[in-house]
């Protein structure tokens, strides 16, 4: 037949077969005269047409019959008799054999249908060569190999009766201990694989069995990989052909295929879970393969301590997971979770390492390792929003570099509120120019701004209701991102959120509640509401305390927490100690270096505002060595370090030096975020102050004028970093006589302050005493004291009555009464604010002084000469002692 | 009979899409489609006869072993996957056919019986080898018709698939499947 003829043979097979059945011949014959054998030909067909046949039933009646073949090839291998199945794999069918001479009993895996592929007979060989190399008690042994004549590749290994090691532990109801002593006998096997450079990557409990005496061996092989060396190949392995059990892949072997030591320690990771909290992490039951590869490889895991609970909840068994207390719990988590990390990078790096981890549980001791950062957590989650979060890759890149680096840095944000107690009011201007408004990462100029982006992520955030741990977190994170940018009311929505779902999940007390206490606290730092701030963290430090290891990071961090809200409330007496606490806690071994470094600076900090310069500079010199080395030479934290060191020299006078520290730091921070960023401007403002100093006003101008012009472009019109930037040009146009202009910065400062803070922030009235001092040099004297009155009753509102700016506003505020000749007034306000100075360990002599000066005239004037003598006295001896140090 | 062409991933099908290869890890796309179908042939297998013992798994290994032993595909849509599935499971059958009519016509080794069932799949074995034989010769015949017989048959494509793959209405589908299934059905009875 030929394809024409085909062709014809159907065109008469569709016509005859609508026709009834005694009228097809006739068609036919009429149709076919030239060809009589088509007749018969189609009539067959359309009989055929009417039968059942084959192809009808599909193909899996046919494949069933095939490949459903339970027949073992022979009945005898060697010496040996199979006797029954145990069970078949994707590699293999396994038989329960006896060794007839000895009487002994094995295992006899042969690969059956090994004709099908060259490639499975490889893996089939290899996998037996795997064995042969490995001799361990825990790793079940290889007897004996060979081929039958028909070429059925086969081996005999030991024979392991025994539970897979989850069911065992459930039906003895193993303790923690108990589970985590089979734990470490599997590890021990799964190590000396990786030395003789196999890798597993089919671990699970029921490839890990535990015999009756209590002895634990580890099977199947079957998918093993043999790395040709020690090193490099680990890294990229591919998985190969066969099926992995999903449940206890890693997520790069379910998405790429890789597979190294590290693949196995996921798996190790998996089985530790499913051993703790009596489920496996993920249920993966419902889902196609697709939708497991994606679960495994994006959701994040409930922590083990929470499932137990759950499962407990649920069953209301687990009694071995109850005798654990919250605190072991905690490490628990973490070294599960470090096992199972998703990023193989961040998980333990041997077999060894979890081993040891699980040894320093078992001992009581604390644990390697650390529990993911919140600077990783967000790297994270930015990384994996950069879709929706950015058009172009440039811009992406910025975002991230910003956002990371800006929740590296929460120590900066902070320190605006230092400025609240800085003694002299270049200490403010240093303060509002070197910390206001935090690292906030500007958006990628116009385009696209970072508030944009973090809505985006907490819209996204509250999508995630499915895994309430995740959320809580990223709400924690979000919180602590919109503090930074100034956001404060959505800011606090989020911080809450995460308390409130945190404490839903974990109960009243658990170290996630502390921490989110302790969050919720720095925001009222920020906001300047310290009573509130210092209530919510220390209630954050205690919890800490009583659930974690007095060694755990955390722990330290809520101290160095405790520290910055009583430094950032003027109770540096207080705040020293506790930040040298934070930073003994960080020094001892196995701390973070990171933190110590963070928690140094804001001790440096502290001695700064508390006037002891010598103890700041000589903290910040050590800072500086460190994150030399923790990021080196040219890392933006060794820029701030350096921006520091200048504040000191600054505060000493010695305004050439702190321009040098200025200029280097300038520079480093050019290189990193380039000339248009708000870094960049900051740098330049603090560059401009101590050029100020220098009475260099025109260098000193371009410079802030640049400053003013990224923060405006990068930020908008309404920001603090704007509003600090303004302040310290109207200082400049103060000292070089433009009043005008100076008038027209101040106010403009005044009204970001207002429109940011609700017209209800102590930073409200420093721009107000800025404008004031405008005025008065106008000789606008009542303005003034409007201005001053309006500073104090602000003040008042926010501040502690004996808070140093209160007594720099009250002793303006006598000035400019004084100018008006109104003594008796004038030594009212005057004496409250020298009151109120007199009584801080280091009270600004600049505004002393001028107290002093005054309180002399206006006693004079209402003629009381023995108090005009004694602050007279007091101006002399003053200036004896202090030398060259007020300006 | 002609002579069995090997089989490639690669080769072209009248009117299926065709991408060339980039890269392995596609490899790992395909065989998570692969699972996919095959589960759910799978799952048919135990529909339609409860005691079926077959695994799942055991089907999407073989399966997969052929298509992971082919040369690396390349970025496939899931269309093409299904053609290249229904390949090599019309292969691993044939095969397996094969193999088990070679020990049945005596390798000298006996058969050893662990349970029953391997009468029938003696039978199951010749009808597999019988519509392989009919198939090439339709190919001869009309490819497109073989294809749409081996996409269906072993690769469980319904009928708007086979139209989509091949390019054709489903009427035609129809049509063009109805002929071919009668005249497969005539081979198996009357081979020649």
């Amino acid at each position: 037949m030929d394809q024409a003829r085909w062709e014809r043979i159907q065109a008469l097979f569709h016509a005859a077969a609508e026709l009834p059945d005694r009228e097809r011949r006739p068609f036919l014959e009429r149709r076919c005269a030239d060809d009589p054998a088509l007749v018969t030909e189609v009539l067959s067909l359309v009989e055929e047409d009417a039968r059942p046949m084959l192809l009808d039933s599909g193909v899996a009646p046919a494949a069933r019959r095939l490949l459903d073949d339970r027949a073992a090839p022979t009945a005898r291998f060697g010496p040996y008799r199979i006797t029954r199945m145990l069970g078949e794999g994707g590699m293999g069918v396994v038989y329960l054999a006896e060794r007839e001479d000895l009487g002994s009993i094995a295992a006899i895996k042969i690969l059956r249908d090994a004709w099908l592929s060259p490639a499975r007979r490889e893996r089939f060989a290899a996998e037996q060569r795997t064995l042969a190399r490995l001799v361990h008690p825990s790793i079940a042994q290889l007897y004996d190999a060979d081929t039958l004549a028909d070429g059925t590749p086969w081996f005999v290994m030991e024979y392991v009766e025994g539970a897979p090691l989850t069911e065992h532990c459930a039906a003895h109801a193993c303790s923690i201990p108990e589970r985590l002593r089979l734990f470490r006998a599997a590890c021990e096997a799964v190590q000396h694989a990786h030395r003789h450079l196999v890798i597993h990557r089919d671990l699970k409990p029921s490839n890990i069995l535990v015999k009756e005496d209590g002895s634990l061996k580890l099977l199947d092989f079957g998918i093993a990989k043999q790395l040709e060396s020690g090193d490099a190949p680990v890294d990229q392995t591919r998985t190969g052909l066969r099926l992995m059990t999903p449940a206890y892949a890693a997520p790069e072997q379910i998405r790429a295929g890789r597979a190294g030591t590290y693949t196995d320690i996921y798996s190790l990771g998996v089985v530790l879970y499913e051993l703790l909290a009596g489920r496996l992490p993920f249920d993966l039951s419902d889902k196609t393969p697709a939708e497991a590869a994606t679960t495994i490889a994006e959701q994040e895991p409930l922590r083990p301590s929470a499932m137990a609970a759950a499962v407990a909840e649920r069953t209301g068994g687990n009694a071995w997971s109850r005798a654990v207390g919250r605190g072991a719990w905690a490490d628990l988590d973490v070294l599960c979770l470090t096992a199972m990390h998703k990023d193989p990078q961040r998980r333990y790096r041997t077999v060894e390492a979890l081993m040891r981890d699980v040894d320093h549980y078992l001992n009581g001791e604390p644990l390697e390792a650390r529990p993911d950062s919140v600077r990783y957590r967000v790297g994270k989650f930015v990384r994996r929003n950069r879709g929706p979060v950015v058009a172009a890759a440039t811009t992406l890149a910025v975002v991230i570099t910003l956002v990371v680096f800006y929740t590296l840095r929460l120590t900066s944000a902070r320190n605006a509120a230092v400025a609240e107690a800085a003694r002299t009011q270049r200490i403010q201007r240093f303060m509002l120019n070197l910390f206001e408004g935090g690292d906030e990462a500007a958006g990628p100029a116009d385009t696209l701004r970072v508030v944009t982006v973090v809505d985006r992520g907490a819209q996204e955030a509250r999508t995630l209701s499915a895994e309430p741990a995740v959320q809580a977190e990223l709400y924690g994170t979000l919180g602590g991102i919109y503090q930074k940018l100034g956001s404060f009311a959505r800011a606090d929505t989020l911080l809450r959120a995460a308390l409130d779902q945190r404490r839903r999940l974990y109960g009243a007390s658990h170290p996630d509640v502390a921490a989110s206490l302790i969050a919720l606290g720095m925001l009222r730092d920020g906001q300047a509401e310290y009573d509130s701030a210092e209530r919510l963290v220390r209630d954050g430090l205690a919890m800490s305390q009583r659930m974690l290891r007095p060694g755990d990071p955390a722990v330290a961090r809520a101290t160095a927490s405790l520290g910055q809200v009583l430094e950032d409330r003027g109770a540096y007496d207080m705040a020293i100690p506790a930040l040298e606490e934070a930073a003994r806690l960080q020094s001892l071994p196995g701390g973070d270096r990171a933190d110590l470094a963070a928690t140094l600076t804001e001790l440096a900090n502290s001695h700064f505002y508390a006037g002891h310069y010598a103890g700041s500079d000589s903290l910040n010199r050590r800072v500086l060595t460190m994150d030399r080395q923790l990021y080196g030479e040219r890392h933006p934290h060794v820029a701030d370090d350096l921006i520091n060191l200048g504040a000191v020299q600054f505060e000493w006078g010695h305004f050439p030096a702190a321009e040098r520290y200025d200029r280097a730091a300038l520079e480093i921070i050019r290189t990193f975020y380039g000339p248009n960023h708000p870094e960049t401007a900051s740098a330049l403002t603090i560059l401009g102050r101590a050029l100020v100093s220098q009475n260099r006003y025109e260098e000193a101008a371009v410079m802030l004028r640049d400053a003013l012009t990224i923060q405006e472009r990068v930020y908008g019109p309404v920001h603090p970093r704007v509003a600090s930037a303004l302040n310290e040009l109207g200082r400049v146009a103060q000292e070089q006589g433009k009043l005008d202009e100076a008038e027209a910065d101040f106010r403009r400062m005044a009204d970001i302050y207002r429109a940011l803070y609700h017209d209800r922030h102590y930073l409200i009235g420093i721009a107000l005493s800025n404008l004031s001092g405008v005025y008065q040099e106008r000789k606008q004297y009542a303005r003034a004291e409007a201005l001053m009155r309006d500073v104090v009753r602000r003040y008042a509102e926010v501040l502690a009555p004996d808070h140093t700016l209160m007594g720099v506003a009250r002793v303006r505020l006598g000035r400019t009464l004084m100018l008006q000749q109104r003594y008796g007034d004038a030594a009212v306000e005057s004496l409250a604010g020298y009151q109120i100075l007199m009584k801080q360990s280091n009270a600004p002599a600049r505004w002393l002084r001028t107290a002093r000066t005054d309180l002399a005239e206006a006693y004079d004037a209402t003629k009381q000469p023995e108090q005009a003598k004694r602050f007279r006295a007091e101006l002399v001896s003053a200036s004896a002692g202090a030398g060259g140090a007020t300006r | 009979m002609v002579p069995r062409r090997p089989p490639s991933v690669l080769e072209s099908e009248s009117g299926a899409p065709e991408l060339l290869l980039r890269d392995r890890r596609l490899l790992d796309d395909l065989f998570s489609l692969t699972y996919e179908e095959l589960r759910r042939l799978a799952a048919s297998v135990r529909r339609h006869d409860p005691s079926a013992t077959l695994s799942p798994t055991a089907l999407v290994n073989e399966a997969w072993i052929k298509l992971a032993s082919s040369p690396p595909p390349g970025t496939i849509s899931r269309l093409h996957f299904k053609r290249i599935a229904a390949r090599a499971m019309r292969q691993v059958l044939v095969e397996a056919a094969r193999r088990r009519n070679a020990r049945k016509r005596g390798s000298g080794a006996a058969l050893v019986t662990l349970d029953d069932g391997t009468d029938a799949a003696a039978a199951g074995a010749d009808d597999v080898l019988a519509l392989d034989a009919a198939l090439d010769e339709l190919a001869q015949l009309n490819p497109r018709q073989a294809t749409m017989v081996e996409s269906r048959f072993f690769g469980g494509l319904d009928v708007s698939e086979t139209a989509e793959l091949l390019g054709i209405s489903e009427a035609t589908v129809l049509r063009d499947w109805r002929a071919a299934r009668a005249w497969l059905a005539r081979q198996l009875r009357t081979p020649g």
